[in-house]
């Protein structure tokens, strides 16, 4: 069942949580709500799930509105970041309540039970209490309790969050996999990219109650649509440079650098802004007007690759990525070349992308 | 045995030793009333006394227990030489048994429900309530009694039950409410959300979810108020006139009246007083902890 967002906002007294979010997440998609703390992502999600009126818009599941109808009226589930289990009750209790309210016959709910228990391999924890299992084990249940009802969209918010590194890489293929068996659509709240490009069909960053951008993981890392999607967005951060664009090259201090075909229709002298991500630069043994000189201020070893920082003048520094066997030492002075195809530019006073609007106005040509 | 562990040793044996001291201290009292309850009339002012009864008797606690029956069979209240205090006992202590039950079922059922409605809906003054409560508990009893009085003799209710249990619930309720707040504070409101949208209604996550996650906190209250409630003498004293309609605190109180004092017969009566809240105490004292520790640590 696909999800639609119509001009929804949210407010509470004078303060602005959600402003104009316009989104349609396809059935049976996996879609991913990412964003910083405070963006307003799980409001949208709470919104969704029916725990939070809408102040304005409209939610509509497959052409139904459904902004007036209550939580148990949406057949959805939800996982919640505490799992929210119900303390008191055994795991089977815990799985088989929605089953219960809804007065499914013993027999069913057994047989749901026992089935997601055993796809979850928790079926041999069913007489256990919240409190005697795991984060790990308890992160299973909340899951299992959402799956067994076979509701039409799954809402999870931020359910990794409470286990530790190793088991969230586990849960990550795990939650991927169910999501594909389930056949439900699947929106997934986090503020952990990782998560969000590894799992989700589509992203919609967030930022300060608004939509930044709607895409797929490709698309928001590949062609960031502004400079806050481009800067949270991949790790390591991009590193951005002010300057000027001046006959389709960018300049910096002493250098102009090369921008990408699609920048070449941007008006001379504009102020610009240019990302580039640590992996797309290198080191270079010779200057050139396609690269910065600066010294090494620190290099950090992350296994098979060393992250470099060099500092170009006073007050700026950048990142490159390079292989663990380069050597470099600290105060080497070195050369970082840029290249055009890897380079995104955005206007310095809207934060828009340049190359996304260039490439629209070209479609549309 | 080493230096060390003789030193542990004796440690141990001396903190034993005083939490004996300190317990049979305590318990001193109780024993002595058990003692003395057990024992003949002519036993019980023979020196030197003894704490073990040389012979024991059930005379005592026949009498409080068997006194209402005699006292219908001699003819009630026509009687000649009129009733004695034991004749009233097992009445008395039906008596304090429903006013303890009834204010603590109104106290209990008011203060869960207005702790929910304070920590889970939005409206002004909700943040100050629970404070303005416990203030309200603070004030001495004696303050209340009179105006409370007067209340009851224009409701008609002076002489009745059911102005004890009104009153009680004045005393309890303040507290047993902010208890249930602190304590409704605690229960996360996710597994509300959970339970909406696992498709339950309002009533049945507050009957199946929250009730049974706050019972820990409820049995605190409970405690709280039985023990208020049944060792009141003050409202008792107050509030009612007819031997008929005592409590047990103010109608033992009765024992004492005349030139003689059965001290056998009082001793019974305070054991059988003491019995049911040691029993109860007993079996939910660690209910009590977690629900006065979830107030302390939470609320």
């Amino acid at each position: 069942m696909d999800v639609k967002l119509q001009g929804i906002n949210k407010s509470f007294g004078n303060v602005s949580i959600l402003e104009d979010v316009n989104l349609l997440f396809p059935s049976r998609k996996f879609v991913t709500l990412l964003g910083p703390s405070g963006c307003g992502k799980t409001t949208l999600l709470r919104m969704i799930a029916g725990l939070e009126e809408v102040s304005a818009g409209t939610i509509l599941f497959g052409g139904r509105e459904v902004n007036k109808l209550a939580p148990r009226d949406r057949n959805i589930a939800m996982v919640f970041q505490s799992y929210a289990l119900y303390p008191q009750m055994t795991v089977r209790r815990n799985l088989g309540y929605g089953l219960r309210v809804r007065k499914t016959p013993p027999a069913e709910i057994d047989d749901a039970v026992e089935r997601v228990a055993r796809i979850l391999e928790i079926d041999h924890l069913l007489d256990r209490k919240p409190a005697q299992l795991s984060g790990g084990q308890r992160q299973r249940v909340a899951l299992g309790r959402a799956m067994v009802r076979k509701p039409d969209i799954f809402l999870m918010d931020e359910p990794l969050s409470n286990l530790d590194a190793k088991l969230r890489v586990t849960m990550r293929g795990e939650l991927r996999r169910f999501h594909l068996d389930l056949n439900a659509t699947t929106v997934y709240v986090t503020h952990d990219q990782l998560e969000a490009m590894t799992m989700s069909d589509l992203i919609a960053v967030m930022h300060k109650g608004r939509v930044q951008q709607f895409g797929t993981p490709e698309d928001v890392y590949s062609r960031p649509a502004n400079l806050f999607v481009a800067g949270f967005i991949g790790s390591p951060p991009m590193n951005f440079l002010d300057g000027a664009i001046d006959l389709g090259r960018f300049k910096v201090r002493e250098a102009a650098l090369p921008l990408p075909p699609l920048a070449s229709g941007v008006a001379p002298g504009l102020d610009a802004v240019i990302g580039v991500r640590p992996q797309d630069l290198s080191l270079v043994d010779t200057a050139g007007s396609d690269a910065l000189t600066g010294k090494v201020s620190l290099v950090e070893l992350l296994g098979s690759e060393k992250l470099i920082e060099v500092q170009v003048s006073d007050r700026k520094r950048i990142s490159v990525q390079v292989h663990a066997a380069t050597q470099v030492a600290l105060g080497e002075k070195v050369h970082v070349r840029f290249s055009a195809q890897s380079t995104h530019v955005f206007d310095k006073r809207t934060e828009q992308s340049l190359l996304a609007e260039a490439a629209i106005g070209e479609a549309r040509q | 045995m080493t230096g060390d562990a003789w030193w542990s040793a004796t440690k141990k044996a001396s903190l034993y030793l005083v939490l004996c001291i300190v317990t049979l201290t305590v318990c001193f009292p109780l024993i002595w009333a058990l003692s003395t309850s057990l024992k003949p009339k002519s036993e019980i002012f023979a020196t030197p006394p003894t704490l073990i009864p040389h012979s024991t008797t059930l005379e005592n606690y026949e009498a409080l227990l068997g006194g209402r029956q005699q006292y219908y069979q001699s003819g009630g209240a026509s009687q000649a030489m009129g009733p004695t205090p034991a004749q009233f006992f097992t009445r008395w202590f039906v008596n304090s048994v429903i006013v303890t039950l009834g204010s603590t079922l109104i106290s209990i059922v008011v203060s869960t429900l207005a702790a929910y409605s304070l920590t889970r809906f939005r409206y002004w003054g909700r943040s100050v309530i629970p404070y303005f409560s416990l203030l309200g508990y603070m004030m001495p009893s004696i303050i209340f009694v009179f105006p409370l009085f007067l209340m009851m003799v224009r409701l008609e209710l002076t002489d009745n039950l059911l102005s004890l249990v009104f009153g009680y619930v004045c005393i309890t309720l303040p507290f047993c409410m902010w208890l249930m707040w602190a304590f409704m504070r605690s229960i996360p409101i996710e597994i509300e959300e959970a339970a909406l949208i696992d498709g339950a209604s309002r009533y049945q996550v507050f009957a199946q979810v929250v009730l049974p996650t706050a019972l820990p906190g409820i049995i605190a209250a409970s405690i709280f108020s039985i023990i208020v409630s049944w060792n009141d003498y003050l409202f008792g004293r107050v509030f009612i006139n007819s031997l008929d309609n005592l409590t047990l605190t103010v109608g033992v109180m009765l024992f004492f009246e005349g030139t003689h004092v059965d001290w056998g017969l009082l001793m019974a009566a305070s054991v059988l007083m003491t019995v049911p809240m040691a029993i109860l105490f007993m079996a939910l004292q660690r209910h009590l902890v977690a629900g006065f520790g979830a107030g302390a640590v939470k609320g």
